[in-house]
């Protein structure tokens, strides 16, 4: 089996992790509702159970229990509201079909390194991210693709390393291209396995939904682009991932449309 | 500190009624809870507040600018601001801009949000306290001028 054919519509999974950011940032909000609420559950059984304890139920614990039930009616409304919207949430998510053709465009690279640190703000928060940004041209590209690069970069930093790491994205022009370098202070990739982490199917990371497409995707959307993506490390002591991208895009690249299906 | 109130304003209701119903159920304070900035302002002109949680990202009005405004109002008001993680540095610039008293993540720990209204509730308490027995020190220094006055003008 072919590499390419391994590795189904790059576009697709792209306009995928845009989704799924969306989608993740949308939940937050009933999630948050609900969470507390099971919380609140939790307490109110906790309550409960002391009060029947003894058998007993004096005058003020009776007040505690009409608080009690008042609590859980609040709770039961809150969460019919936040379970429907994510009921919706999903409906919504079933008409989505036909991912949207992203679009060339000349973009600042800088934004889309920003826009993926704000998705990913809420792995980020135990991490510091150290900035060290270039003056840098334009960069003609598929925007969502190459912040998806960005994106599997800065989350693989982010699993690789211990609360209080640093990850720093250095940028800097480089021939007639940009170069975004990203360096974590994570535990490294072993020397045997650097070799092959472009590879579709590597992981690291052990078994879960999803894992070790994401450097073989970025890599593709890379190559895509008449890029170059490489990763050096030292175990212990951190990785660090180079891309270089064209200031222009390859005409073959554009009569593509950014949606085809084999490298 | 059984009848302090704490007000929350959120534009999403199910944000407003679960903090609500922790606050219900673990504490005693009476919770005045608003989905409006504008109708939350409203009711500060009336009702003195010990604490106020807001929401960041409000399409009215941000909770910064409600905070800021909030104060003016009730400057004894212990204010929390509530921010996503999306826009948790905006909302850090801001909340050293406007003074605020700490800020807190959506989602965000009960217990957390428990300790920052307690002690909140409580440095606001102080605070009124402060202020009263600042009046009544006043007053009273007022009083003694004026008993001095009398007392000149008797012996002139």
């Amino acid at each position: 089996m072919s590499v390419g054919s391994q590795l189904i519509d790059q576009s697709h999974l792209a306009t995928l992790g845009t989704l799924v950011a969306g989608v993740a940032h949308e939940l937050n909000t009933p999630l948050g509702a609900i969470d507390s609420n099971h919380d609140v559950i939790r307490r109110a059984l906790m309550k409960l159970e002391e009060i029947l304890e003894d058998e007993v139920v004096t005058p003020d614990e009776l007040e505690d229990v009409r608080r009690i039930v008042k609590a859980m009616d609040g709770v039961l409304r809150t969460n019919g509201i936040a379970v429907d919207r994510m009921v919706k949430l999903v409906d919504s998510l079933g008409t989505f079909g036909r991912p949207d053709r992203a679009e060339v465009d000349r973009v600042d690279v800088h934004e889309g390194l920003e826009g993926t640190l704000a998705v990913l703000g809420a792995e980020l928060k135990e991490m510091h991210v150290v900035r060290e940004y270039g003056d840098l041209p334009a960069v003609e590209c598929f925007p969502n693709r190459v912040n998806q690069v960005f994106m599997n970069l800065v989350h693989n930093a982010a699993q690789a390393m211990e609360p209080g790491g640093s990850l720093t994205i250095r940028t800097s022009t480089e021939g007639n291209g940009v170069q975004i370098e990203f360096r974590d202070t994570g535990k490294g990739i072993d020397p045997d396995d650097l070799a092959h982490i472009f590879r579709p199917g590597f992981t690291t990371k052990g078994r879960r939904v999803g894992m070790g497409l994401g450097l073989a995707i970025s890599r593709q959307i890379v190559d895509h682009h008449g890029g170059r993506i490489s990763a050096e490390s030292t175990p212990g002591e951190g990785t660090t991932f180079r891309v270089w991208f064209p200031l222009r895009l390859p005409a073959e690249a554009r009569e593509q449309g950014g949606s085809h299906e084999t490298v | 500190m059984s009848s302090s109130t704490v007000m929350i304003v959120d534009d999403e209701e199910i944000i407003v009624g679960a903090i609500r119903s922790f606050l219900e159920l673990e504490t005693n304070h009476r919770v005045l809870s608003f989905t409006s900035p504008a109708a939350a302002l409203e009711a500060l002109e009336r009702d003195p507040v010990h604490m106020i949680v807001a929401d960041f990202m409000m399409p009215e009005m941000d909770g910064v600018a409600f905070l800021t405004k909030a104060r003016e109002r009730r400057p004894e008001a212990t204010r929390v601001l509530l921010t996503g993680y999306a826009d948790k540095q905006n909302a850090i610039r801001a909340i050293n801009q406007a003074g605020l008293y700490h800020y807190l993540e959506k989602p965000w720990d009960n217990e957390a949000l428990k300790m920052i209204i307690r002690n909140g509730v409580e440095r606001s308490t102080l605070f009124m306290d402060l202020e009263r027995s600042l009046a009544e020190l006043a007053e009273a220094n007022h009083e003694l001028t004026e008993f001095r006055e009398r007392l000149i003008q008797a012996f002139l």
